[in-house]
């Protein structure tokens, strides 16, 4: 590192023991004469040994500059200062070992970096921003609490040098990217769907403790006032609306969800390149996977043939699937509004990124960006939400969320033009199954419940699905109770759920991957 | 009671390897707002004796020190005497031993340099030399730059006096613990991590060391000291739990010799001390 202005770098070198440490503290003291208030660096690239007698002198230093940092420290002397504490002390860098990617198999590329296979089991991401310490840094950060809460990925053991920057290592064997294996095995198109869409789904339904990751809605804020100066005006006041009428929201959502960002290894899915980790509503991942699978290469189809390694038509082809199972939904309609509402922020981004990139110069850029343009302003046009509703809600089993279970099933049944009975049957059933859920799954504690509605034409048939990860409990296996008898002696419970299968049409229970799964269908007249 | 806030039980004056006399050394200790102290230098109890005098009332509290050099088979310690009756027969023996060990390491290195390097001094310089309480390597280092034998202190201790290697006479730990504990005093192992000089005994080889220090009557451990990480002196500290040792706190100043601010021992004065601490400061108030 140069010598900042407000920066001294003092070299240690060699042993440092009793015999030389006084000369080693003298020569620091002489080197800090007069900088208070400097940052001072200690740099170990050249230290061997460091005794007790030295580890004190650092502490004296350490004293009288508290923000002391300690760089380039070979594996050997990084150990002591662990073993003594120091490294929980004050800010202790490795020496980096040196990685040559040249030859490396590109597994991977992300908005910050690229990743290369080194050897059988291991991986690098290089960085593409020359001062990536802080970075790699960060992306260690997420990386593990994502992993916290549960999130699948693999964490950086190490920092190399690679030419001029930096990379971080990991570990992954014998791992294929989704990109790799639906260039190669396209038979396998639908099981990678179902398999994106599961870690898609769980990635969104993850709570964030407060403060610990960005907001995707300020950027996206800041996208949209960039653009206030390239639209007209009643367009650009639209699309600032439509953005702020976006909620917060303190789900997880990865920022760069595509192919190459998934990996299977050993048969377990992975999530790699977390540093674009952030909070939002999942309409901004729509965005950004829109762009990686469609966005990025519709006006030149070559480009995800060279970033993914299969061609465009595949690459839509995932995407709509991809957004129709986890919309829950095969109506071309849906699927389409949300789409739409998915392009305009990812066009608001790609003219933003083109803008900045290559500026307005050359013809190529123009055209692109009048491309993006006019579609983003009929898409104003035609669009009055970003917001969209999935046929699937994770709430806590808690009698508490009852309304909130009941109006996201009587959402779904109003678009589809239920008549009143029928919902207030539904809405019965509904509520007999999750207070059943919410007093017994997971008692004396609490845990989390999923609902999904799924309603088909022709005939109109209603199928509610209910998931909990509780105790295995059947239902229907309790017997019907004796309605002949009076209220006082009839046994409590097994009412419910005799009402339930009298009023649907079907009810069927499963226990399946240590999920209890309730599903009750109904046909409407 | 009510416990003195800022302590300091570990500082050398100029009767060893310190700068500081034992009048300069109480002006400091009183400007640090220091309230109960001691003078610790190397194996000599002849400061702690003149400190006692000096003091005057309204003095900050005095305990009585000494730190002795030992050495056996298995290492070497520090191993600090405090509160013991200054006359004691059994200290004053100790400190002559050592004394009588270092007159004889003095008399060996005056020895090399002269057959190795033919470095000589006049009578009048060694007098001196042998005339200092504790005479060391930077006592002989300032005479050869003063004779232009070496440039500076540290080119004469690196570059020649250490080239002297022998199988010097030490005191022992045991030796050092048990006259402490005959004069009264309490035997409190410094800086327990850094054996001395270069050590550094973590884990299994400091539970090793602390528990035979014990079986020889060792009562305490220094565990609040200005070069300990809060990593060290934690460990320090549940090791003085498990074995029921005292507890102190020292800076290891030695005025212009080293870098250590008096007064510095990671001992937090807004937090409640440890009972071990607690309990080290009731004995020596006490015996008062």
């Amino acid at each position: 590192m140069a010598n900042d202005v407000n920066t001294v770098v003092v070299n240690l070198a060699g042993r440092i023991d009793s015999n030389n440490a006084n000369d080693v503290e003298k020569d620091i003291l002489l080197k800090l004469e007069q900088k208070d208030n400097y940052a001072v660096i200690l740099n170990a690239k050249n230290l061997e040994y460091i005794s007790s007698a030295g580890l004190r002198v650092i502490l004296r230093v350490k004293k009288s500059h508290p923000d002391l940092k300690i760089t380039e420290v070979s594996t050997e002397v990084y150990d002591i200062l662990e073993m003594t504490g120091f490294t929980e002390m004050m800010t202790v860098e490795k020496a980096y070992r040196v990685v040559s990617v040249e030859g490396c198999e590109e597994i991977g590329r992300g908005a910050n970096g690229t990743i290369y296979r080194i050897d059988q089991d291991n991986v690098v991401k290089v960085y593409n921003n020359a001062d990536a310490l802080a970075d790699i840094q960060h992306e260690r950060e997420v990386a593990r609490l994502a992993l916290i809460l549960g999130i699948p990925t693999a964490i950086s053991y190490d920092v190399v040098k690679v030419g001029e920057s930096y990379g971080s290592v990991f570990e992954l064997l014998n791992a294929r990217s989704f990109s790799k294996i639906l260039s190669t095995e396209p038979e396998r198109f639908d099981w990678c769907v179902k398999e994106y869409v599961n870690m898609l789904k769980k990635i969104h339904s993850t709570i964030v403790p407060d403060g610990k990751l960005p907001d995707m809605r300020e950027t996206v804020l800041e996208w949209a006032n960039f653009m206030q100066d390239y639209l007209p005006e009643d367009k650009a006041k639209k699309l600032l609306a439509l953005v702020n009428e976006v909620p917060y929201d303190n789900h997880m959502i990865h920022g760069d969800y595509h192919t190459k960002n998934l990996e299977l290894q050993n048969g377990e899915v992975l999530l790699i390149d977390m540093d674009t980790l952030a909070i939002g509503h999942p309409i901004f991942e729509l965005a950004s996977m829109y762009n990686s699978f469609i966005g990025f290469s519709e006006t030149n189809h070559e480009i995800i043939k060279k970033f993914q390694g299969f061609d465009f038509e595949t690459g839509k082809a995932f995407w709509r699937a991809s957004l129709s199972m986890y919309l829950g939904t095969d109506d071309e309609k849906k699927i389409e509004e949300v789409e739409n509402k998915a392009r305009i922020i990812g066009y608001i981004r790609l003219i933003r990124r083109s803008i900045r990139r290559k500026g307005l110069e050359t013809a190529e850029s123009r055209k692109e960006i009048e491309y993006w343009k006019s579609e983003l302003l009929e898409l104003l046009d035609s669009t009055d939400t970003l917001l969209f509703s999935t046929n699937e809600l994770q709430v806590e089993a808690v009698k508490e969320n009852l309304p909130t279970v009941l109006s996201f099933i009587e959402e779904h049944l109003e678009e589809n033009g239920c008549y009143p009975k029928d919902r207030m049957q539904i809405a019965i059933a509904a509520e007999e199954i999750f207070v059943n859920i919410a007093n017994y799954a997971y008692a004396p504690k609490s845990g989390k419940a999923t609902v999904r509605v799924e309603v088909s034409k022709d005939p109109i048939r209603v199928i509610i699905t209910f998931m909990d990860n509780g105790k295995p409990f059947d239902p229907t296996k309790k017997s019907d109770p004796d309605i002949t008898l009076s209220a006082d002696e009839r046994d409590i419970g097994g009412l419910g759920i005799f009402m339930t299968k009298k009023m649907m049409d079907n009810v069927v229970y499963e226990y399946k991957d240590g999920k209890n799964i309730l599903t009750i269908e109904k046909i409407l007249k | 009671m009510t416990y003195p806030k800022k302590i300091d039980l570990h500082m050398h004056t100029v009767i060893s390897d310190g700068t500081d006399t034992p009048s300069e050394i109480i002006e400091k200790v009183k400007e640090k707002g220091i309230e109960l102290f001691s003078v610790t230098d190397h194996d000599a109890v002849k400061s702690s004796a003149l400190v006692k005098q000096l003091l005057k009332k309204g003095d900050p509290a005095f305990v009585p020190g000494v730190e002795f050099s030992c050495k056996d088979s298995e290492g070497r310690y520090h191993i600090l005497g405090y509160n013991y009756d200054i006359d004691a027969k059994p200290i004053t023996q100790l400190v002559n031993t050592g004394h009588n060990y270092r007159i004889e390491k003095l008399r060996k290195r005056l020895d090399f340099l002269e057959s190795e390097f033919s470095f000589t001094f006049g009578k009048q310089d060694i007098d001196a030399l042998f005339s200092l309480d504790n005479p060391g390597k930077p006592h002989i280092g300032n005479i050869m730059v003063k004779y232009g034998y070496a440039k500076t202190k540290e080119d004469a201790i690196n570059n020649y006096i250490n080239r002297f290697h022998s199988k010097n006479e030490y005191v022992k730990p045991d030796d050092a613990i048990k006259s402490i504990l005959l004069s009264n005093g309490i035997p409190v192992l410094a800086h327990p991590v850094y054996g001395r000089g270069d050590e550094l005994i973590l884990g299994e080889d400091l539970v090793y060391r602390i528990k035979k220090l014990i079986s020889f009557g060792l009562m305490g451990v220094e565990a609040f000291y200005s070069g300990f990480t809060s990593k060290l002196q934690n460990e320090v500290l549940s090791l003085a739990e498990e074995y029921n040792l005292l507890v102190t706190a020292g800076s290891d100043y030695h005025g212009k010799n080293k870098m250590v601010t008096l007064g510095d021992t990671n001992l937090n004065s807004e937090e409640n001390y440890p009972q071990s601490l607690k309990r080290f400061i009731d004995m020596v108030y006490n015996k008062k």
